[in-house]
Parts: C-alpha cells; structure tokens; sequence
C-alpha cells in the first residue's frame, strides 16, 4: 500500500475509528475536542495526492478508491469546512449534554460525505452515500424540537426514498456487468448503449436530485438545514448536499453526452434557482434563508452539469467541482456567522456584519469574490445564447435573497448586549471566510484556462454587475410589500403534500380492518384450502 | 408402480456421524434435564448448547473440507424401506445459524432469570429450558431429513415444542394465542400428512432424493404437493394465513419470540423451497413459483403496513417477521437462471438464503432487545418508550442495527440479499417484484425509524427505569444484530458453500 | 390384479376422503375448540384410512401388505393422540382462566361461563 493510497483510506477510516472509539464512555467525553482532526487525512489527501491517483482494498472490504480532479477539489474545499465546522462545534455545543451522541452522529456523516467524493466502485459509493444520508438524521433531530423531529421525519422520507431510486439504477446499472461489483466509470461507459439507458438515467436523477433539492424534491431541505445545530446546518448545507452534485458528475456520462436530460437539467435547474429565490425572500428567519439559497444555488450546479451533459463536455464536471467549492466555503462561513453573530454585540458587531455581507453578496457574484470567479469560470461553457442570460438573471435573484439575509441578520442582532463571540467560534469562522476568499483564487487558472489578470477588466466586471444591481431594485421593490414577508410557510410545497396525510391514513385503517379480517379463523381455514386449490392447479396447469 | 433404483441412493459418508450427534444431542439434554431438574436444568442446558454448537461447526467444516453433502443412513437400510439424513451446503449452513442464535437466546434467557432468583429454578424456567432444546432437535431434523414422513414428525415435534413456549407465562391471553398457533399448525400438518399419504401411494417412496429423480409425476404428484405446501405455508404464517402469528410471537417471553420468529417458522419454508426445487417437475414449478412470488409480495406490502400501525413493541416486531418471510418466497420465479443454469447456481438463490439467515439474526436481536426494553420500563407502548436509548443505549443500538439489516441498508446481510434479489429482479424481468423489494425496504424503513426516533426523543420527563438491566443482557441482543451486519462482507455473487450437494455432479466451491 | 382388492381399497380411500371431509368442514366452521378438536381427530382418522388404502394397493403386487404405510398410521396415531394431549391441556387451561371455549371473545350481551 503506497503512502497515497493509505492517505486515501484514512480519509474514511480515520472518522469512523473515532467514532468505533467513542464506544468507550472515557473516550466519548473528549470525542467534541477531536472533530477538528477527523478530516485532516482528506485535507492532506487533496493537497499532496496527485490526481489519477488509486487504491484497492482486496476482499472482504472490496473498497476501491480514487482521487480525480473534481473529486480532489471537493474534497479539498469539503474538507476544511468540516474541520473548521468542527472546531466550531466543540466550543458551540460546550455545554450541551448530548454532545457526545452529536459527535458520533457528526463523524458518520463526515467520513460518508468525505468518502464520496474518492470512492471509486458502485457499492462502496451507495454504501457511503446511504451512510452520509442516514447519519445526518442524527444530526438534524439533535435539538429534540417539535419542529426537529418534523423536519426529520420529512428528511427520513424523502432520503430513503432516493436511497431506493439509486439502489435501482446502480443495480439495473451494474446487473449486465461480469463484475459484481465494478468501477463507476466502467458501467458509466457502457450507459449511452445500455438498453434500459433512459430508465436508469431517471432513476439516478431522481435519485440525486432529491439528494441536491432540485424543486419540486427540495421540500426537505429547508425544513431539515435550519433545524441542526448552527455548526451542522453548515456542514449539512456546505457538504453533504453535494453528495448530490458528486452522484451526479460520477454517473452522467459526460463524455458520450445526452442533449435530452442534459436539457431537462437545465430547465429544472433554473427553475430551480428562481424558484428558491422568489420563496427565500419571503422568509423571515436567518438560516431558512440561507437553507433556500443552498437550494438555489444548488439549481445553478444542475444548470452547469446539464450543459456539460448537453455539450457533452467532460470539463464541465471541473467546473462543477470548482462551483461547489466555492459555494461549500461560503455556505459553510454564512452558517457560522450567524452563530458567531447572535453571540456578539455592540462596537464588535459592525465589521463582522460587514464580512457576512460580502460573503453574502459573494453568492450573488460581487466582483473579486469567490462567486464572481465562478461565475466567469462558467461563461465560456454556457455560451452567450438563453443560458447565458438566465444565469445572469438567477444571479440576481440570487443578490436579492442575500441582501435579504443580510438585512435579516442585522436586525436579529441589533439589540445584542456589548460581547464578542469565543475564540473557538470566532476563528473557524475567520478561516473558512479567509479560505473562501483566497482559494477559489488559486484554482482560478487551471480551472479556466485564463489568466487572473482578464478577471479585473471593466468587461468582466459589467457583466457580474448588472445582475447585482437588478437584484438590489429587485429587493427595494419586495421590501415595499409588508405582508410578503412570512407568507410562504417553510419547505413550502411540503405544506401541500401533509394535506394528504388523511388520505393514507385512510388507506392504512383500510389495511388494519382487512387485516383483522383475513385474521378470523373460518376465513383463514377457507382461505388455507383455496390456495391448496390454486397451487394445486397451478402445478397441473403446466405439469 | 414403484420404481426401486437399483444403485443406493444414499452412500454414507465419514462424517455422518455429525448428523445424528446434531439431532440426539439436544434430545440428551432434554432428558438430562427431566432427570436433574430443577436445580441442574440450567447448567445441564448450557452445556448441551456448547456442545450443539460445537457439533454445528463441526458440520459446517467438514461440509467445506470434503466438499460434498454428508450423509448418514438409519441402521444401514437404503430408502424406500429406511431413512436417510443428510446435510448439503444450505442444510448446514442454516445447521449453523440455528446453533448460533439458540446458543445466544440461551445466554440471554439465563441473564434474564438471574433478575429474579427467586423464580430461576422455578417450573416455567426449567420448561423452558427443555422446550427450548426440543425446539433445537426438532429443527435439525427438519434441515436434515430426506424422508418425507420423517419430515412430517419433525414438524409435529416442533410445533409441539414451540407452542407451550408461547404460554409459559400462563397468560389467558398467550393460552388463547398458543391454542390458536397449536390448531392452525395441526391443520396444516394434517394437509401435509395427507399430501405424504398420496405420494407414498402413487410412488411407493418418501425420499426426496428418488423422488426428485422421477420426472413427470403426473396429476397425483401434484395434488400431493399442492396439499402439503399449503400445510406449510400455513405453518409458515405467509400472508394471508398469518391469523396466529402476531399474537402467538408477541406474547411469547422474549427469548422464546426470538426463537420462534428466526428459527422457527424457516422450518416450513426451508422444506417448501424443497419441495419446489426438489421434487417438483420443474416447469411445473415455475407457474406455482409464479403463485408463491404473489402471496410473498403481498405479504411484503400488507404485513409492512400492518407492523406501521402497531402501537406495542413486539407486535409490530412479529409483524414485520410475516413481511419478511415474503421475501422468501419471491425467490421462486428468480432462481430461474438462464437456459441450464440450476436454481442454486443464481444470484436469487444466494440473496434467498442470505435474506433467511440475516433475518434470523436480525429478528433474534430486535426481539431480544424488545423484550430487555420491556422488563426494563414494564411495558412495550412505543408511544410510552419516548427517550429509552438513554437509558438503554446498547439495546438501542442493537435494534437500529438490526433494523439495517430488516431495512436493506448497507453494510448488512439485509442489504446484500436485497440487492441479490434486486439483481436478479432486473436481469430476469421483474419489475413488479423489483418494485415490492424497494416499497417493502421503505416501509421497514418506516417502522424501524419509528422506534429509532423514539430512542433518541428527550421527553419532559425522562424515562424512569424500573429494573435496572446488567450490561451483559444487553450484549446479547448486540452480538446478533452485529453477526447480522457482518453477514454483509460476503461477496456479492452466487456463494460456494449453498451449492455444495446440491447437484449428482458436486463440484468443491470455497466460499 | 383382483379386483376386489382393489375395490375394497378403493372404497376404503373413498371412506377417508369423506372422512377428511367431514373433519375440514368441522374444524373450519365451528368456533367451539372442543369441537374443532374432534374435527382434527375426524380429519385425522380419515387421512389414516387413506393410509390404509395404500397399503392395501401394495397387496396388489402379491404381498400381503405393505408394512410401510401401516408403520406411518401407527406413528401418526401416536403423533395425533400426543397433539389432541397438547390441545386439551391448553383448552382446560383457558377454560380455567376465562371460562371460555373458544378463541373468539363472547359476542356482547352473551355472558361468558361461569368458572368451574
């Protein structure tokens, strides 16, 4: 085992010793203070592992892993926020009695979210996705709230139901395969031709989409993101939505292409983005704002990997990675400022008000940020047809949801008392800024192939503009309408689908009557001598 | 009319021995315990176990070092005139599961009555004891048995053991439940009795070996079958004969729901998965398979439901035990491989037995758990139970693990079989059934989270524990769930061991 | 073959059918335990004369009877007698407990039995 590919494994297995260890109740109580650590072997992974890099593990683990460049830049950037979400949520959650639990909770989703992005064969994929998904219940019912337990419960739902789309595809997938257990891209390449190809392409993206929260599947996302924790809705929002992003760039074909669903990716990506924009602004509460623009911007990354599939460009899956990144870093640093916020008050609060709002705006493509250069990363793929124009325009919706957050925020926080958030807090908070601000600098020309320089020309900076200042207008004009604010209840549509709960209740008090039926005796007795007749004829119908 | 072969069907081998060790040993036990009981009941008990179990492995590797079936003949007399035992891979291997989980269920039953010394040696314990070994013979004979009537006696052995389990508390309410299970199961076995009659009168034999060299059988051979599945889907409780299961598995002590929901209803299955394999026609089998695919996914849907719905513990646990034995029986149209391929040779047949095993752990573990939670609160309400894993972590634990496996969710033998199943659901065209494997794995995702969520809720008022409950009892109940997740590291295709015997032509598979 | 052995055997099978017959209706219809109980008996020995029949077709091939089947019944005899011994134990049991003789709980407005 080369030093490489050790790094790789201890990416996954590092958490889950931690929490194997946290077995014993002696270990259990230091296990908060270790959560900043678990996720160094995948932040070491992603800056020393070169990309093309692989490793096997033979039977009985049949794990194979590989670190690609979408896959080395997502873990990278996921990486340091969980481990700046972990310094976080050591000093956050101080004084909580259950932490211990919410740490082990806490390292499963991490080492399943981690493990997907270099997972290389279909199993351990769907295993590490499945851990990833169920792990973050742990996490979301942590507060024991009402509502918790209502966003869990809807989370649960929704994520065995894309647990059962996947284990289809990845079975009808792998079912012509020699290997029982093949590497994704084998099977991917053999997709374009397979005979049930548009079936397992449903599949996986609705699958994946429930994963992302494309609408109308993202019904749970912003009841479940709100309701953790202040360090785990970061990491919930920052990482483990794009489980979905991933799933999607490992199992498209993007190099064979598929102009139709590449199409209808598109589409249901920009609805998607306004969408999100249009029922976020109605909000009124911080991180539900913040849980709708996860949503939105999520939209955007299908529009990006809906054009790649339509182009049948490969490099799209980069630029994918390269958006996530920069959204993971700057979702991740809105969730902490917020808590960072509420536990600071008076001469303090200005600055920091002033940070959260570039990074804010950063989502929206304020020139020099991180989502400016994403957004002119993407130029050259989208053209300068519809898409172009429509990205632009969500970017504006995308300005106005932020500036409404920000609005929000400083309201919450205007009557603090004169304080300062702790250290713990204050610094993962500064550095996931900090690295959201520099990072996306450094990956900026090998990503787009073009100096940093063409960033700064007046041209450039026109285009991020004008959707800015669309979204400022855009927000006066919201802001006008006293009785939008709060109208839309929160996860929206989800409101539509609890009104059918009667319905099924009906269907199972039907079941329960049926079932005290068939259970008296001179039915069953009957039945017991019809199905001696039926199987009787049936073995002479053929016999 | 009665085609004798000529060459012994049954050769005996070395090791058959093991065989009759596997069927006489618990027996010994019963009557060691009669003869010391009460005060020895246990001791003598324990030591019969380690023993079983240890004749369990015994099996089990010597099956995989000669790598062919054992088989041991009665007395020296060749079938039709006398019997045969004989253990091939899939005998052996649920040979195997038995031994461990009664072993397991014996250690709990032990820590569960050393909470109240001053019953410990009383009646219902000694009974217990000698039923539960009774139980243990009963079923290897069944796994073991080649003679058809012979099989007729295990079954009436087993019911006769199983049901005074049900009302060892002497409860109105299990008396009522255990004469419901002892009446269904009678009638049953008299279908299958008769069944024997017919085939013994149209072929002059019993064995299954000749019989499945027969070919056609003609219409009597189908009455007879048809009368003696039935019988044994009665005993199996598939839906919709479940009329007895629910209350007779929930109302039962736990360690006595553990054995009779993992162990003891696989007995009629495993025999039906024979008489469908074996000694039917195969063409004729399939359209019947066809038949028992649709009781076993309605039994899937319906039974899933029916466990949603449950307000107590063990009820929804017995529910969900129907459910999953329908997934037994979706087997049958999906062991047909391609054109020559043997049943046995298909990923179903693998995914079949995977799911009777790690169903068998699993259940053993969430009934066990179950029952520590209800002596630990006095009660099985979920409604009641908001917060237990607080104060019951590792059964807690042992549960949501367990319910990994029921669920189909990887890590876990559950999984693995699932997909199996899942797998061969798509390469064969099925997609009704690929479609109930998916909606029955969201539905036990439903009742599991149901109990899961209401582990970790923190009510107003935390859980008061009446008893406090030492940390081996809960171990147990982990132990099983953990050997059920484990069973998920098997390779994902068709496995050596459950091939071996099965064809004239046994080929050496390592697993 | 002479064929009155093989309408004696004939008429014997024929006898255990209706036997069996009479037996499935009873126990399927009739709520009382104790009389369902006789039901499985009747049944039982219904399915033991259709035994007998077929040992009596083994006499056909010049033996004066098969002894394998002869060997089940008495086997299944001691098999029925043992669950009927199961059956009544319980029953008496439940009877004791609640005062009934039936799985069914008394319809309302029919007062269950006194305990004996």
């Amino acid at each position: 085992m080369t030093a490489s590919g050790s790094l790789l494994a201890a990416t996954i297995l590092l958490p889950l010793a931690i929490a194997a260890l946290c077995l014993s109740s002696r270990f259990r109580a230091r296990a908060p203070s270790l959560l900043v650590f678990a996720p160094l072997p995948a932040l070491l992974a992603a800056l020393l592992v070169p990309d093309g890099t692989s490793a096997l593990f033979p039977p009985p683990l049949r794990l194979s892993l590989m670190l690609d460049r979408p896959g080395a830049i997502l873990l990278g950037g996921a990486a340091l926020l969980w481990s700046a979400a972990g310094a976080f949520a050591a000093s956050y959650m101080r004084s909580d009695p259950a932490r211990a639990g919410f740490a082990v909770w806490w390292l499963l989703t991490l080492a399943g979210s981690l493990g997907l992005f270099i997972v290389r064969d279909i199993a351990n994929f769907y295993l590490l996705f499945t851990l990833a998904s169920l792990a973050a219940y742990g996490l979301i019912v942590h507060e024991q709230t009402a509502r918790a337990h209502r966003a869990g419960t809807v989370y649960v739902v929704l994520a065995l139901l894309a647990e059962a789309f996947l284990l289809l595809a990845f079975v009808m997938l792998a079912a012509g395969h020699p290997d029982p257990n093949p590497a994704i891209r084998d099977v991917v390449a053999t997709l374009p031709a397979a005979p049930l190809r548009d079936a397992i392409v449903t599949l996986l993206v609705l699958g994946f989409a429930l994963k992302l929260g494309l609408v109308p599947l993202h019904v749970w996302l912003p009841l479940a993101h709100p309701a953790a924790p202040m360090p785990a809705s970061a990491v919930l929002s920052g990482v483990v939505v794009k489980a979905g992003a991933i799933g999607l760039i490992r199992f498209l074909p993007f190099e064979a292409g598929l102009p139709f669903w590449g199409t209808l990716l598109i589409g249901a990506g920009f609805v998607t983005a306004y969408y999100a924009a249009i029922v976020g602004v109605t909000q009124t509460r911080a991180k539900t704002i913040l849980a709708y623009s996860t949503v939105s911007q999520m939209g955007l990354l299908a529009v990006l990997l809906g054009t790649g599939l339509e182009n049948a460009d490969p490099g799209a899956t980069s630029l994918v990675a390269y958006y996530a990144v920069h959204h993971t870093l700057v979702k991740g640093a809105l969730f902490l400022a917020v808590g960072v916020l509420a536990a600071t008050g008076g001469q303090r609060l200005r600055p920091m008000l002033l940070l959260t709002a570039v990074l804010a705006l950063s989502l929206g493509g304020m020139p020099l940020t991180s989502g400016a250069l994403a957004k002119l990363a993407s130029k050259p793929m989208l053209g300068y047809g519809l898409v172009s124009h429509a990205m632009a325009l969500a970017g504006a919706g995308s300005t106005m949801l932020m500036l409404h957050f920000t609005l929000i925020v400083a309201r919450d926080v205007r009557d603090n008392p004169a304080s300062i958030a702790p250290a713990g807090q204050l610094v993962p908070w500064l550095a996931v800024a900090a690295a959201s601000l520099i990072l996306p600098w450094s990956l900026y020309p090998a990503i787009s192939g073009e100096p940093l320089a063409s960033l700064i020309q007046p041209d450039a900076l026109w285009k991020l503009l004008w959707p800015m200042l669309l979204g400022t207008l855009a927000l006066l004009l919201v802001r006008r309408f006293e009785r939008l604010q709060g109208a839309i209840p929160e996860g929206d549509i989800v409101v539509l689908a609890e009104a059918g709960t009667p319905a099924i209740a009906r269907l199972a008090a039907f079941v329960e009557r049926a079932d005290a039926h068939l259970r008296r005796w001179p039915v069953a007795g009957l039945l017991l001598l019809a199905l001696a007749i039926l199987i009787g004829g049936a073995l002479m119908l053929q016999a | 009319m009665t085609p004798l072969a000529l060459a012994p069907v049954h050769v005996a081998t070395p090791g058959g021995y093991l065989l009759v060790l596997a069927l006489t040993l618990p027996v010994i036990g019963v009557l060691a315990i009669l003869a010391f009981a009460p005060r020895r009941a246990r001791q003598v008990a324990l030591a019969s176990m380690a023993a079983g179990l240890a004749v369990a492995i015994a099996i089990l590797a010597e099956l995989l070092r000669t790598g062919d079936a054992l088989t041991y003949v009665v007395g020296g007399w060749q079938p039709p005139l006398g019997i045969a035992l004989r253990a091939d891979g899939l005998s052996a291997a649920l040979i195997a599961m038995t031994a461990l989980v009664i072993s397991a269920t014996g250690l709990f039953a032990r820590g569960m009555q050393d909470l109240s010394p001053e019953t410990r040696d009383g009646r219902a314990a000694t009974t217990f004891w000698a039923l539960l070994l009774a139980t243990w013979s009963a079923l290897n004979t069944v796994f073991l048995g080649e003679d058809l009537f012979n099989l007729y006696v295990a079954l009436e052995l087993l019911t006769f053991a199983a049901v005074p389990l049900v009302c060892l508390d002497g409860r109105a309410e299990t008396m009522a439940a255990a004469l419901r299970y002892l009446m269904f199961a009678l009638l049953g076995s008299l279908l299958y009795l008769l069944g024997v009659g017919l085939i013994y009168g149209a072929f002059g034999t019993l064995d299954i070996r000749i019989l499945s060299g027969l070919g056609d059988g003609g219409p009597a051979l189908s009455v007879a079958l048809a009368l003696m599945i039935a019988g044994l889907l009665a005993k199996a409780a598939l839906f919709p004969l479940h009329l007895w299961l629910p209350p007779a598995h929930a109302g039962a002590p736990a360690a006595a729901s553990a054995v009779l929901s993992a162990l003891v209803i696989k007995a009629p299955v495993f025999l039906i998965l024979r008489l469908v394999l074996d000694v039917a026609p195969p063409e004729a089998a399939a359209f019947a398979g066809q038949l028992l695919a649709v009781l076993g996914a309605s039994s899937i849907l319906f039974c899933s439901v029916m466990a949603l719905r449950q307000a107590r513990l063990k009820l929804m646990i017995a529910y969900s035990t129907v459910a999953q034995i329908g997934y037994l029986f979706i087997v049958f149209p999906l062991a047909s491989g391609p054109e020559g391929t043997p049943p046995w040779e298909t990923i179903a047949w693998t995914g079949g037995t995977l799911q009777l095993v790690s169903h068998a752990l699993a259940k053993a573990a969430m009934f066990l758990a179950a029952g520590v939670v209800a002596e630990a609160f006095g009660h099985d309400r979920i409604a009641g139970l908001g917060g237990f894993g607080r104060a019951l972590p590792l059964s807690a634990a042992a549960f949501g693990l367990a319910g990994l496996s029921l669920m189909g969710i990887p890590p876990s033998g559950g999984f693995i079989a699932k997909c199996l199943l899942l797998t061969a659901a798509v390469i064969n065209g099925h997609p009704w059934l690929a479609a109930t494997i998916l909606a029955g794995g969201l539905l036990a995702g439903g009742y599991v989270f149901r109990v899961i969520n209401t582990a970790l809720a923190s009510p107003a008022t935390p859980l008061a524990v009446q008893r406090p409950i030492p940390r081996r009892l809960e171990m147990t109940a982990l132990a099983l769930a953990v050997a059920a997740v484990l069973l998920g590291f098997i390779p994902l295709e068709p496995f050596g061991l459950l091939q071996i015997g099965r064809s004239g032509l046994a080929t050496a598979v390592a697993p | 073959m002479s064929s009155a052995i093989s309408d004696t055997a004939t008429l014997f099978g024929l006898c255990g059918a209706a036997l069996a017959g009479i037996g499935l209706f009873v126990v399927i219809a009739h709520p009382g335990l104790l009389r369902r109980l006789v039901g499985f008996n009747i049944l039982g020995a219904g399915i033991f004369m259709v035994f007998g029949a077929v040992a009596r077709r083994g006499a056909a091939a010049g033996l004066p009877g098969d002894p394998v089947p002869q060997a089940m019944v008495i086997t299944g005899i001691v098999v029925a007698f043992s669950a009927s011994a199961l059956a009544v134990a319980l029953l008496r049991r439940l009877f004791d407990l609640t005062g009934r003789e039936s799985l069914e709980p008394p319809a309302a407005g029919e007062t269950p039995r006194a305990e004996s």
